[in-house]
């Protein structure tokens, strides 16, 4: 996401404004082509500036000059206090030729799938039950969004209690009333990604919730009732009125999903740092074992540029593909 | 719109680029500096670390105050509880180490290969002379120099449950079949008496997280005659997937694969901190682990309840891992009189006494000053056992340039062997002793 912002800051208020009427699109029109003619900062055009300063300020000191260390320090071997030793490409060579690192990417890429349609599906199931006006609705709406908005550090502590792999653990004691389990969570390599991902879509649920019921808001009503009127059953209202119309969330939903998805840390840090047998290991959890266990933080940089690349190629990419179809 | 988006690019990208000739530069300047010849600053603060937790924390706030009293030297004192070596590791990347740190003798490794600390002059530490040579041995590197100065000294020891053994009828374990035999008792024969099957033999603290699991398991393959590196003149080789070691592994694995499982539930993420509990709340009923945590264990188990006895025998005999803390005087400081003189008051049979007395956990297990006497400071025959222990049986990691690297892809290999109960130790070994073999040619001790 931070990655698009220099892009965003000069392009995507073109639209934006334009968007908001006749007036705001003129003095962004202009803007751009007093700069195409080579005239310099005078009057109006600075004032802007003047008060993005605050921000821009915040975003250079804490987001974009890490970043730009954090690439310098991927072609170095980090040794603060003897000096840093300059490797190029290697650290990204040694990175790529870890069995663990390739064996987490493979980890992260299906803990996003699995997270982000788990998350779409249900979030879709809860919107569906829980649309409408009234007042009990907006109660038990805001007691489903709880797990968006509590710590994730706190959920994962949370989870790896009631999840214990024992008999008498929580989760176990409940399922053993409709005679399954004891099953072994995030004890055993077999069912620890399962079970990680589990509370990734009990948290990702209610937000991907959240949005889709603002886009079922947006559906027109006649057309539903049209539908029913030409003798619809639920479910072709369903498929052929609902889903068409939810295409611009859905989108929205996979990109910021995917992103999130693949820069998962928090809850598979606590819930099992990586364990067992590195069977949950994800990209984030190894980049942290690489530079603050195994001490090499130029290899540990260099993972995490490539984890940036991705994301940002990610991005342009939706970005593109949803500039053509608002153009087409 | 394209021609204003490209140029804006342009600009970007030229913005972009001068920070990056700027970091550059700035790198190079003060990049290779070595820790002698920092400017001195009497007036800068002088930040102590310790990896603590809140019960040890107070213990160390009292020395240093007496410290303090003594010398009228300030410490900035801050315990660190979790995640010490990783804070280290942040402070390191920024340059802006704290002055003095207490920490594991296991840290000597990482920090001496990264010069994060510098070489001590041993005979010029006053009261360097009080402190036994076997201690001093944990401050010394595999180049024979002397990096840190020794603290406090242990070695791994057992905690059985006594009233869980009597109630099942069993001897105190002398070798490992009666080992085993009394952690299957303890997980078959409800030894707490609550008609549920929720007791387990053995507490294995089974993370991969610092190489736990490592540390927990050398005890057991030394006493089968294994080991992860085997010295050779003033060289080493990987002795990880020998025969010895592996019949050691396949020992241990019986515990989490066999049936009866006999360790506790989610043995192979449970870090130390999160595996004490399952002592205390009567969960588990063995315990090997270092003399860290009586005072608790008394407060919330009960004295009387448990007992505190020497490794059961393996095939080898009984060795387990006896390491310690180390005072580490940390690169850059600009306080380095103040460093010096905290370092000779903790070796002080004044402060040592004082960090073993602590209560309810003390700082020091073991003193390195030969003037204190650990029966009559103590008094208490669980200590005894420590110290014979210690004399008698402890070792140390080999003495590579950094042994964390060693230990961390044991600890992953074990944990993974644990987790799959693979049939074929023996080439998971001998797996993770090719990576080992590389392991000690970068650090150039490979025979």
């Amino acid at each position: 996401m931070t990655v698009s912002h220099p892009v965003r800051g000069t392009t995507d208020v073109g639209p934006a404004a334009s968007g908001g009427g006749a007036v705001g699109s003129h003095p962004v029109r202009r803007r751009h082509r007093r700069r195409l003619t080579g005239s310099s900062f005078t009057g109006s055009s600075f004032t802007p500036w003047l008060f993005l300063a605050p921000a821009v300020l915040i975003f250079v000191v804490f987001k974009y000059l890490p970043m730009i260390e954090g690439i310098r320090l991927s072609l170095y071997q980090v040794r603060p206090f003897l000096g840093d030793l300059w490797v190029g490409f290697d650290n990204y060579a040694r990175i790529m030729g870890d069995e663990r690192f390739r064996d987490a990417i493979g980890h992260t890429l299906v803990l996003a799938f699995g997270q982000t349609i788990g998350s779409m599906v249900i979030g879709f199931a809860l919107a569906l039950l829980l649309e409408g006006h009234a007042k009990s609705l907006w109660f038990v709406r805001s007691a489903v969004f709880l797990p968006v908005v509590a710590a994730t550090a706190v959920i994962g502590e949370i989870w790896r209690l009631l999840l214990f792999p024992a008999p008498e653990g929580f989760v176990n004691t409940v399922l053993s009333v409709v005679g399954l389990g004891p099953w072994t969570f995030l004890d055993s390599p077999d069912t620890s990604l399962a079970s990680v991902m589990f509370v990734g879509v009990w948290k990702g649920a209610p937000y991907d919730m959240v949005l889709i019921l603002a886009g079922l808001a947006g559906i027109d009503r006649q057309q539903y009732e049209a539908s029913a009127l030409d003798g619809a059953t639920t479910w072709q209202r369903i498929r052929h009125v609902t889903l068409p119309a939810l295409r611009p969330v859905i989108t929205i939903l996979l990109t910021l999903a995917s992103i999130r998805g693949l820069r998962v840390f928090t809850e598979v840090y606590v819930l099992t740092g990586g364990g067992p047998a590195g069977s949950t290991d994800v990209w984030m959890t190894r980049v942290f074992t690489v530079a603050f266990e195994r001490n090499e933080i130029g290899v540990a940089s260099a993972g995490s540029v490539m984890l940036f690349l991705i994301t940002f190629a990610l991005t342009v990419v939706v970005q593109l593909y949803r500039r053509r179809k608002e153009a087409g | 719109m394209p021609r204003s988006r490209s140029a804006t690019a342009a600009v970007a990208l030229a913005a972009v680029g001068a920070v990056l000739v700027g970091c550059g530069s700035s790198a190079t300047s003060t990049g290779g500096g070595s820790a002698a010849g920092v400017a001195q600053d009497p007036n800068a603060p002088f930040e102590v670390w310790t990896r603590s937790t809140e019960a040890t924390a107070k213990v160390y706030e009292k020395i240093f105050k007496e410290f303090e009293a003594k010398t009228g030297v300030e410490v900035d004192y801050k315990p660190i509880f979790a995640d010490f070596d990783k804070q280290i590791q942040q402070r390191a990347a920024a340059k802006d180490l704290p002055d003095l740190v207490v920490t594991d003798t296991g840290s000597l490794g990482v920090f001496t290969s990264q010069g994060l600390v510098g070489e001590i002059d041993k005979a010029g530490i006053a009261g360097g002379g009080d402190v036994v040579e076997r201690a001093w041995n944990n401050g010394r590197a595999s180049d024979g120099k002397y990096y840190a100065i020794p603290f406090s000294t242990q070695a791994m020891v057992t905690l059985i449950r006594r009233d869980w053994r009597e109630k099942v009828g069993k001897p105190v374990p002398k070798t490992w079949d009666e080992l085993t035999d009394l952690a299957t008792a303890f997980t078959k024969d409800d030894p707490d008496g609550n008609g549920a099957a929720d007791t387990y033999g053995m507490l294995v603290p089974g993370t991969t997280d610092r190489g736990y699991l490592g540390w927990w398991a050398s005890s057991f393959v030394w006493q089968g005659g294994g080991d992860i590196l085997k010295q050779d003149g003033d060289r080493f080789s990987v002795a990880v997937d020998s025969d010895e070691t592996v019949k050691s592994v396949d020992y241990l694995k019986k515990m989490f694969c066999g049936d009866p499982k006999l360790v506790q539930p989610g043995a192979l993420t449970t870090g130390t901190n999160d595996a004490h509990a399952f002592f205390e709340t009567g969960k588990t009923g063995i315990y090997v682990t270092g003399p860290y945590m009586f005072g608790r264990f008394d407060k919330n188990l009960g004295k009387d309840k448990y007992e505190v006895v020497a490794a059961p025998k393996g095939p080898a005999g009984d060795t387990v891992l006896g390491e310690g803390e180390n005072i580490y005087l940390m690169a850059g400081s600009p306080r380095a009189d103040a460093q010096k003189k905290l370092a000779e008051y903790l070796i002080s049979a004044e402060a040592q006494q004082a960090g073993m007395k602590g209560d309810p956990t003390p700082v020091v297990r073991l003193p390195v000053n030969s003037e204190v006497d650990v029966k009559a400071v103590y008094d208490d025959p669980r200590w005894e056992t420590t110290a014979k222990v210690y004399a008698d049986s402890a070792r140390p990691f080999s003495s590579v340039p950094n042994f964390q690297p060693f230990r961390q892809q044991f600890s992953e290999t074990l944990n993974s062997l644990f987790s799959t109960c693979s049939n074929d130790s023996k080439a998971e070994l001998g797996k993770l002793a090719e990576n080992l073999k590389k392991e000690l040619q970068t650090q150039g001790m490979a025979k």
